[in-house]
């Protein structure tokens, strides 16, 4: 049985290939502007690693913004639930996942069957997600990784504004003029989109039992996830490769729906 | 069927044309009645075309010179609509007083357009016998006024006559509403919005005419056959709900069986009684309306062991009767009714277990796409 999961983000495109129960090799490239290239780019990608080719693969489901850009999937699956079915298959005990991609955040909290029992994403505008760090790092000529760093070495948070990722941008600029630090207003950048972030789960009741897993690119970013941490004071479990959880789980859904034929 | 739906989508997507055209045709005077519940049975009694004023989906660029930032997109269309021209045929406009927006907007209308007939009606915001007298004046008070514009008398022969009709179109749009609910496919929820639509501008004797052999011809109509999920809509309690959405909702395989939308089940539920004297019936037709954001029962915040929000109740208990698996809520930006009420409305159910998803939705506003993601993502949560 081999199957595979894609997921077509607004940022980076990401690919599963599944093969039996457990093994596995993924594949990430940034999405473009030919959809239809990348998926079957990314999906080869991750064949190749496993020693197959794209023909091998059985079954495809797609998700992410351009899961319906996927002629070859068998079945498109919104990146809601494929993320909770990913996370729950790596944290069995996961009762809540907080994914931050390119341009949106979502909260899901799931049941101990791994259903999804609500969500909520982000509305609206980037503030709150990948995209508005890398605008914010852009800003201040630093890359998304340094952002993380220098944030850690600041001693004074500046308060800045986590409605729109534009008007953040112009708040950046007149607080360089004013000779800030940088590290405080990195520090301040990773506040605002810990805050939008943690409204957003409040806003689904997410109950305080269970672990707590956080998915997708920003993930990577420990300063968000300690910071995320300790303002819902609870654990944050990130999973290895945090961005392919939602691949996984369009895998998995893939796998299953082969079974059910 | 086609035919007939398409032409009726057309009447209301030229809307405001059709106002001109019809005066050509006929001569005869029209009143622009902003949403909702105005009395057009009383206009129509009195010789005159009621109208409702929908507003449109372009650009807001001269409202909101005069407007609060917080209007809806409701009250900012319509006033754009006006501002631009659109209204220049009308004889005169009319409105309920059914929220502070509508009340503060169609005031300021008064300011910048003059119109030969300029009506506003008070409704109680009571529901309750309580404001019988209060809301008999107020019917009095638009029956003289229209006939003082009319220079004719509105019967109670000739007011039973209107109410009569407008109750025959209500029970075809009853009709009409039963093959969305009963035969999933044949008729998309946006489509079923837009005819009922176009019942509150046209004149309802055409109107009635082409929805019946509508109705004719849907009856040997297969339906698509299958299990879907069943979900019922709420929200928007005075425009036109996105056509977009709707229309994802079902692509994306659910079944809308049930909604509250002004253009839906909230115009044509409850007919007016046909008896005794029809000012009076038209009260008890006020008082005995379909639950909805707009209006308050104080009742039930005084006396102990009520709820506290019959709107809330009643959308529960629609999901319930009717084995409906969920509730998509359309909470438009800067609705201070459904605003308010929204908190006890998802406490209800919640209550009660039923699955619900909130769509922001707004003038202009938002992403279909993740809307798409929304929706098919709350979908899959009732399916799997």
């Amino acid at each position: 049985m081999i199957v595979a999961g894609v997921d077509i983000g607004s940022q980076t495109s990401k690919a599963v290939v599944l093969k039996e129960d457990h093994v596995f090799r993924s594949a990430l490239f940034p999405t473009g502007t030919d959809l239809y290239a990348v998926a079957r780019k990314v999906v080869e990608n991750a064949a190749q690693e496993l020693g197959h080719t794209f023909d091998d693969i059985q079954r495809i489901v797609a998700t992410g913004y351009g899961r319906v850009s996927v002629p070859f999937a068998a079945d498109t699956m919104s990146e809601i639930t494929c993320n909770a079915v990913g996370a729950y298959h790596f944290y069995p005990d996961a009762r809540l996942v907080v994914d931050i991609g390119g341009q949106d955040s979502k909260a899901i909290k799931i049941n101990d069957e791994g259903k999804v029992v609500n969500f909520a994403m982000n509305d609206k505008c980037a503030a709150g997600t990948g995209r508005f760090l890398e605008v914010a790092a852009e800003t201040l000529g630093v890359s998304v990784a340094e952002l993380a760093a220098l944030s850690r070495r600041s001693g004074n948070r500046i308060r800045i504004s986590s409605t729109c990722t534009v008007f953040a941008q112009t708040e950046i600029v007149s607080l360089i003029a004013r000779r800030t630090p940088q590290e405080d207003i990195a520090a301040g950048l990773h506040e605002s989109i810990v805050s939008r972030v943690y409204g957003l789960i409040n806003s689904i009741g997410p109950g305080d039992t269970g672990r707590v897993v956080m998915t997708g690119g920003v993930a990577r970013n420990d300063a968000i996830v300690s910071l995320l941490a300790s303002t819902m004071k609870r654990e944050i479990t990130v999973p290895e490769d945090p961005q392919i959880v939602t691949a996984f789980g369009a895998a998995l859904v893939a796998k299953s729906r082969l079974g059910s034929e | 069927m086609q035919s007939i739906l398409d032409n009726l989508k057309l009447r209301y997507s030229r809307r405001n044309s059709e106002i001109v055209k019809w005066k050509d045709d006929t001569g005869g005077k029209v009143i622009g009645c902003l949403p909702m519940y105005f009395p057009e049975e009383f206009v129509h009694a009195a010789g005159l075309l009621p109208v409702t004023l929908f507003g449109g989906n372009g650009p807001i660029t001269h409202a909101n010179r005069h407007l609060m930032t917080n209007a809806c997109g409701a009250v900012r269309s319509t006033f754009e609509d006006l501002l631009s021209g659109k209204y220049d045929a009308l004889d005169g406009v009319a409105a309920v007083l059914i929220c502070d927006q509508v009340r503060f907007f169609f005031q300021v209308w008064s300011l910048d357009h003059e119109f030969a007939f300029f009506h506003q009606m008070w409704r109680p915001f009571n529901m309750s016998e309580a404001s019988r007298p209060f809301l008999l004046n107020e019917l009095k008070r638009l029956k003289s006024g229209l006939e003082e514009f009319a220079g004719k008398a509105i019967t109670p022969d000739k007011l039973r006559e209107s109410i009569r009709l407008f109750n025959e179109t209500r029970s075809l749009m009853r009709a009409l509403n039963d093959i969305r609910k009963t035969r999933p496919g044949l008729l998309k929820s946006s489509d079923l919005a837009k005819a009922i639509a176009a019942g509150m501008i046209m004149p309802k004797e055409e109107y009635n005419s082409l929805l019946k052999k509508l109705l004719v011809q849907a009856q040997d109509l297969e339906c698509e056959p299958g299990e879907k999920p069943k979900i019922m809509v709420c929200g928007h309690p005075c425009g036109m709900p996105e056509e977009e959405i709707l229309d994802l909702i079902e692509e994306m395989g659910a079944v809308i069986v049930g909604d509250d939308f002004f253009t839906g089940s909230r115009y044509f539920s409850v007919d007016v009684p046909c008896s005794g004297d029809p000012v009076e019936a038209y009260a008890d037709f006020y008082l005995g309306l379909t639950p909805c954001t707009t209006y308050h029962y104080p009742q039930n915040w005084i006396e102990q062991d009520r709820s506290l929000s019959t709107y809330g109740d009643y959308v529960a208990d629609y999901v319930l009767e009717n084995g409906i698996q969920g509730v998509i809520l359309l909470r438009e930006m800067y609705c201070d009714p459904f605003d308010l009420e929204f908190v006890m409305l998802k406490k209800r159910l919640e209550e009660q277990n039923i699955a619900h998803i909130t769509l922001n939705t707004g003038h202009e506003a938002g992403s279909l796409e993740t809307q798409r993601t929304r929706i098919q993502g709350y979908l899959e949560m009732l399916s799997l």
